[in-house]
């Protein structure tokens, strides 16, 4: 009998790679330890936080309390952090999912600029979306540049593995490609793809009269998209237009997105708080962002 | 997610093959781990070795625990002079190839068990 083929799931070819593969990473993380244990238990000693060695299959083979304390105290930490925006929002934001009003938006606006330190508005130079609290729902990625594919959008398989199923979008962008060809595609306009939403820029009050303008405002616009019932946020910019009002949601977030603010599973779908970002120095990120310790920068 | 090393790993021709084994998602999941914590060991192994004053491993995995994807990490490695950039393609390269030569197993473990059903 030929044990290397007693397969255990119904998939052989998972099962033959799962065995190689943990092999190979096996011999890989223990040449790595016996090299470099000492070292790294000494250099490690006044914080793990971050290291992918906590994290990886097997665990990390040094000092597991230390890594168990670590991984607690900085799960704690991003659990703190986003629940104290949550707290600050609770009874501004409605329970039900339904348009605010302006007192609402701007008591909301205010929360979110003194906690994420960046100015936020439901407005920005008189413009306006439908609304600044709705249903969100899972998107697809969008072709960057001619000749682009999903699978080019993975920086590691891991990225593969949790934004590769949401596949990509037969069409462009609203803005069309992010680039005019690979050459000349750039890390800003690949940030602008991961961190996208698509906003009914097509409802917003005046749209229809000043197409032209509301097109260059809206192009790669920044917004401020929040999770209320978690606290989790994300920078974001507008890259695509919808989804259509029979979808029943009101705008729809990248992979990325989704995962950032906790609404990846499941339905692929939620609440979400989406506010204009004033950042005419292009100086904010794109991506997740945290509240603001008292006193930090 | 992004390191600074991953200019130098070329994932695409991986991942590619793995999205024609009709893994499910757990199991997508788990072997995209170690695929990717084998380069990150293999990186970090060369990196660390690279680096003979402990001020400078210090400082490395500092920035490290920080932000993988920090450019300060390869810039380090870079000062220290003996080509460092080319060293670790040429490792991710081979370790790649070894990868590739089980994902070749596996497709042909596809194939065969799809013609006995």
């Amino acid at each position: 009998m030929d044990l290397g083929h007693t397969f255990k799931s119904q998939n052989p070819s998972y099962e033959h790679l799962r065995q190689k593969l943990t092999a190979k990473h096996k011999d890989i993380q223990e040449n790595f330890f016996q090299k470099h244990g000492d070292s790294m238990r000494h250099l490690t000693l006044g914080g793990l936080s971050g290291l992918m060695l906590l994290n990886t299959p097997g665990g990390a083979q040094l000092l597991p309390q230390q890594v168990a304390l670590a991984q607690s105290q900085d799960i704690k930490k991003g659990e703190d952090v986003t629940k104290q925006l949550a707290v600050a929002l609770k009874g501004s934001v409605p329970d039900e999912v339904r348009p605010l009003t302006a007192p609402e938006e701007d008591k909301i606006g205010k929360i979110l600029s003194e906690k994420l330190d960046m100015k936020v508005s439901a407005s920005l130079q008189g413009v306006k979306l439908n609304r600044s609290y709705g249903l969100i729902g899972g998107e697809q990625h969008l072709y960057r540049y001619p000749g682009d594919n999903v699978f080019k959008h993975s920086d590691s398989a891991s990225d593969w593995a949790m934004y590769g199923p949401a596949g990509i979008a037969p069409g462009l962008g609203a803005w069309g490609y992010f680039a005019p060809s690979p050459e000349a595609f750039t890390d800003k306009d690949k940030e602008r793809e991961k961190w996208y939403i698509a906003v009914q820029t097509f409802l917003s009050p005046g749209f229809a009269e000043n197409v032209g303008k509301y097109r260059d405002f809206f192009k790669f616009r920044k917004m401020l998209l929040v999770n209320p019932n978690t606290g989790q946020a994300v920078v974001t910019d507008v890259a695509d237009a919808g989804p259509a009002d029979w979808t029943g949601k009101h705008l729809g977030g990248s992979p990325e997105v989704m995962e950032a603010v906790g609404l990846a599973g499941g339905p692929r779908k939620g609440p979400v708080l989406y506010f204009f970002i004033d950042d005419p120095n292009d100086q904010i990120p794109l991506g997740p962002v945290q509240v603001q310790r008292k006193g930090q920068s | 997610m992004k390191h600074f090393y991953s200019h130098l790993v070329e994932i695409e021709s991986v991942i590619v093959i793995l999205e024609e084994l009709d893994l499910s998602p757990s199991q997508k999941n788990h072997l995209a781990t170690l695929i990717d914590s084998s380069f990150y060991h293999l990186v970090l192994d060369i990196s660390l070795s690279h680096l003979d004053d402990p001020s400078d491993k210090y400082l490395f995995v500092q920035i490290l625990s920080e932000d993988s994807a920090d450019p300060r990490l390869m810039e380090i490695l870079i000062s220290k002079g003996e080509d460092i950039e080319e060293k670790l393609r040429k490792a991710v390269s081979e370790l790649k190839d070894e990868i590739h030569q089980e994902l070749k197993q596996a497709k042909l473990i596809k194939a065969t068990h799809s013609k006995k059903k």
